[in-house]
C-alpha cells in the first residue's frame, strides 16, 4: 500500500518513520474493539484453513461404518456424518474451500474491477456511460440468482463457482472505484500532474490510485464475507464443490436430511459459515471506521 | 408528480432492455446445442439433415441479433418458451409459483420493517447505552447469519422439538388459510431476521446523521418533547435512505427465496429456478431469471416513485 503513494521527501520533519507509523496503525486497530474481534476471527479461520491437514484429528474422508451419525464423543468431538466421517476434520478442511474460494474470487474481482473503474472514471464520456448502464443492468439481477445462472452456464465445480462469484462482485468494485475517481479527478494535484504532461497511466497509478486503496480494502473485506455466503449457497444447491470435497455448503445440504436425529450435522457447518462471514464483516466495518471515516455518512 | 413518474418509467426501459440482452446471451452461452438437446430428450435417432432442418425451424441458423429480436417479439406477445422436459409453457409453470414466494417474501418484509425501524430508532437515540449495543451487535450477528443456520435452528427447535409449526411444505391461503399462515411463519422469519438486521443498521445510521442537523436543535429548543422531535421532524428525513435500501433488498429477498424455499420445501419461484438448473431445463431458467429481473426493476421503480412522494426535492430535479 505504501509503495503506491505519491513520491515524497524521505525525511520530512514531523513525519514518523514507516515502522512506527505501521505500529501506530496496528495500535489503532487493536484499540478498536470491533475491528480487533473481526481480525482475531479472521486470523483464527485462516490458520485453521492453512493448518487443516495437521490440526484435523482424522482424515476428512475416512469412512467409519460403525459410527454413522454418531453424536459428539471422545473419538469424534463434533460427531460424525452419514458415512461416519469425522465432522470436526471435515469442518477444518471445509475452511480451505470456503475461505479459498472467498478470498480468490474477491482478488479476481478486485483485479478486474479496480482497473476498469479507474479507466472508465478517468476517461468518462460515452464508453463510461455505456459501461455504467451495463453494470446497472447486471446489478439489477439478485446476486445469488446471477451467480447461479453463471455457474449453470459454466458447469459444476469449484473453479467455475469461483469465477461466477467473481463476476458478480466485479460491478461492486468498478462502481466504488469510479465514484472515488470522479470525486478526486478535478483536484488541483491531478490537474497539475496532467498539465505537466505525465502519461494518463502514470497519473492514474501515482495520483489517483492511492485515493482508492482504502475504500477498496474495506470493500474487499466485506466482499469476502459475501463471497463465502454465495459459495456456500452454490455448494448447498449442488453447483459448487462436488463430493467428496468437504465444503460447508454441501455438508449443510446432506445434513438437512438428518436434522431431527443429528442436528449438529447442519448446525456445525452453518455455524462455521456464520463465524467466517461475521469475522470478515466485522473486520470490514472496523477498517471502514479506521481507514475511511468519511464513508460512515454515505453508508 | 405525473411527469416525474413518466420520467422514471422511461428511465427503466433501457435497464430492462439491457438486462434482457444479458439474460438472452447468458442462455446462448450455455453448453450444448438446444436442438441436439431436444432430440436427446426425445430419445430419437435423427439424421444430420434433420438436425439442420430443425435449426432452420427454430431460427437458430439466423444471426444472433435476429434471434434476439425474434425472442423479444415472442416475449412481448406473452410467449416465455417451453420446458424441454415437460413441454409445458414456461408461463404455466411459473404462474402458480408466484403466490408462495410473494406471500413469504411480503410477510418477511413486513416483519422486518415492523421490528427493524423501531429498533434502529431506539439504537440511534440511545447512543452508547446498552440499547445501542443491543441494536448494533444484534444487526451484526443477524446480517452474518446464513439462512442455513437460522432456518436449521428454527426447524429443529420450533418444528421438531416443540412441535409448534410444520417443518416444511406450503399450503395456499385459498385452500386452508390457517394452515397457510402456519407454513409461512418459519420461512418468513428466516428471511426476516437477515432483512431486519440490514434495515436496523440503515435506520440507525440514518437517524444518527439526521439528529445532528440544526432543524432538530431548533425543534428541541422550542421545547418540543423528544418523541415529537423524532416522529415529527426526524422521521421523514431519516426514512429516505431506508426506503432506498428496501428497494435494493427486494432483489436480496429473491436470492434468499432460492435458499429458504429449498430448505423449507416451498414450491415457489426460487425452488423452480433451482430445480430447472439441476435438471438443465434452460428455457425455464431463462423465464425465471427474466421474471425476477422484471420484478426487481419494477419494485425499484415503485421505490423511486415513493421517494418522489416523500421528498418533493427529488421531483423538481
Amino acid at each position: 500500500m505504501a509503495r503506491t503513494e505519491p513520491a515524497r521527501p524521505a525525511e520530512r520533519p514531523g513525519r514518523r518513520p514507516r515502522p512506527r507509523r505501521l505500529a501506530a496503525a496496528v495500535g489503532r486497530l487493536a484499540r478498536h474493539r470491533l475491528a480487533l474481534t473481526g481480525l482475531i476471527l479472521v486470523v483464527v479461520e485462516i490458520a485453521i484453513a492453512l493448518l487443516a491437514p495437521w490440526l484435523a484429528p482424522s482424515d476428512p474422508s475416512a469412512i467409519d461404518y460403525r459410527a454413522m451419525l454418531a453424536g459428539p464423543s471422545h473419538a469424534h468431538l463434533l460427531g460424525t456424518d452419514d458415512l461416519g466421517r469425522d465432522l470436526l476434520s471435515r469442518l477444518m478442511h471445509g475452511a480451505r474451500v470456503s475461505l479459498g474460494v472467498g478470498v480468490t474470487s474477491v482478488l479476481l474481482a478486485v483485479g478486474a474491477g479496480v482497473p476498469l473503474g479507474l479507466v472508465t472514471g478517468y476517461l468518462g464520456g460515452k464508453v463510461d456511460e455505456g459501461l455504467m448502464r451495463l453494470l446497472d443492468s447486471v446489478m439489477a439481477l439478485p446476486a445469488l440468482v446471477l451467480a447461479l445462472t453463471i455457474a449453470a452456464v459454466l458447469g459444476l465445480g469449484l473453479i467455475n463457482g469461483m469465477i461466477a462469484i467473481a463476476i458478480v462482485l466485479v460491478p461492486i468494485f468498478t462502481r466504488l472505484v469510479r465514484g472515488q475517481v470522479l470525486s478526486v479527478k478535478h483536484n488541483d494535484y491531478v490537474q497539475a500532474a496532467h498539465a505537466l504532461g505525465l502519461p494518463t497511466r502514470v497519473v492514474l497509478a501515482r495520483h489517483i490510485l492511492p485515493n482508492v486503496v482504502n475504500p477498496v480494502i474495506v470493500q474487499a473485506s466485506l466482499g469476502v464475507g459475501f463471497a463465502i455466503i454465495i459459495e456456500s449457497s452454490l455448494s448447498f444447491i449442488g453447483l459448487g464443490a462436488q463430493p467428496p470435497t468437504p465444503a460447508w455448503g454441501s455438508m449443510v445440504q446432506t445434513g438437512f436430511q438428518y436434522l431431527e436425529i443429528a442436528p449438529w450435522f447442519v448446525l456445525a457447518p452453518a455455524t462455521m459459515i456464520f463465524l467466517a462471514v461475521l469475522g470478515f464483516n466485522m473486520l470490514g466495518d472496523g477498517l471502514r471506521d479506521l481507514l475511511d471515516p468519511m464513508a460512515r455518512s454515505r453508508l | 408528480m405525473a411527469t416525474y413518474i413518466a420520467q422514471r418509467l422511461l428511465a427503466t426501459i433501457p435497464v430492462i432492455a439491457l438486462t434482457s440482452v444479458i439474460v438472452f446471451l447468458l442462455m446462448r452461452l450455455l453448453p450444448g446445442d438446444p436442438v441436439l438437446m431436444i432430440i436427446y430428450q426425445a430419445g430419437a435417432d435423427v439424421s444430420n439433415e434433420a438436425v439442420q432442418q430443425m435449426r432452420r425451424q427454430y431460427g437458430l441458423d439466423q444471426p444472433i441479433y435476429l434471434q434476439y429480436l425474434a425472442w423479444i417479439g415472442k416475449l412481448l406477445s406473452g410467449d416465455l418458451g417451453r420446458s424441454i422436459i415437460s413441454r409445458q409453457p414456461a408461463w404455466d409453470m411459473l404462474l402458480p409459483r408466484i403466490l408462495p414466494t410473494a406471500q413469504i417474501g411480503l410477510t418477511a418484509w413486513l416483519l422486518a420493517m415492523l421490528t427493524a425501524v423501531p429498533l434502529g430508532i431506539v439504537s440511534a437515540t440511545g447512543q452508547r447505552t446498552w440499547k445501542d449495543w443491543l441494536g448494533t451487535i444484534g444487526s451484526l450477528v443477524g446480517a452474518a447469519m446464513p439462512y442455513f443456520l437460522t432456518g436449521g435452528l428454527l426447524i429443529y427447535l420450533v418444528a421438531m422439538r416443540w412441535r409448534l409449526l410444520p417443518a416444511s411444505g406450503y399450503v395456499s391461503p385459498f385452500v386452508d388459510p390457517l394452515h397457510s399462515v402456519k407454513t409461512t411463519i418459519l420461512p418468513a422469519l428466516t428471511l426476516a431476521i437477515w432483512l431486519a438486521s440490514t434495515i436496523t443498521r440503515q435506520t440507525r445510521a440514518s437517524f444518527i446523521d439526521v439528529l445532528q442537523h440544526t432543524y432538530i436543535r431548533t425543534a428541541r429548543a422550542k421545547g418540543l418533547g423528544e418523541r415529537g422531535v423524532i416522529l415529527g421532524h426526524a422521521f421523514k428525513n431519516a426514512m429516505l435512505p431506508v426506503v432506498t435500501i428496501l428497494g435494493i433488498q427486494l432483489g436480496a429477498l429473491f436470492s434468499g427465496a432460492v435458499i429458504t424455499e429449498t430448505i423449507f420445501a416451498v414450491p415457489g419461484v426460487g425452488r423452480l429456478m433451482v430445480d430447472s438448473i439441476l435438471s438443465r431445463d434452460y428455457p425455464i431458467v431463462q423465464a425465471v431469471v427474466l421474471f425476477i429481473t422484471a420484478a426487481v426493476v419494477l419494485a425499484n421503480l415503485l421505490v423511486d416513485v415513493t421517494y418522489g412522494a416523500i421528498d418533493p426535492r427529488i421531483r423538481k430535479t
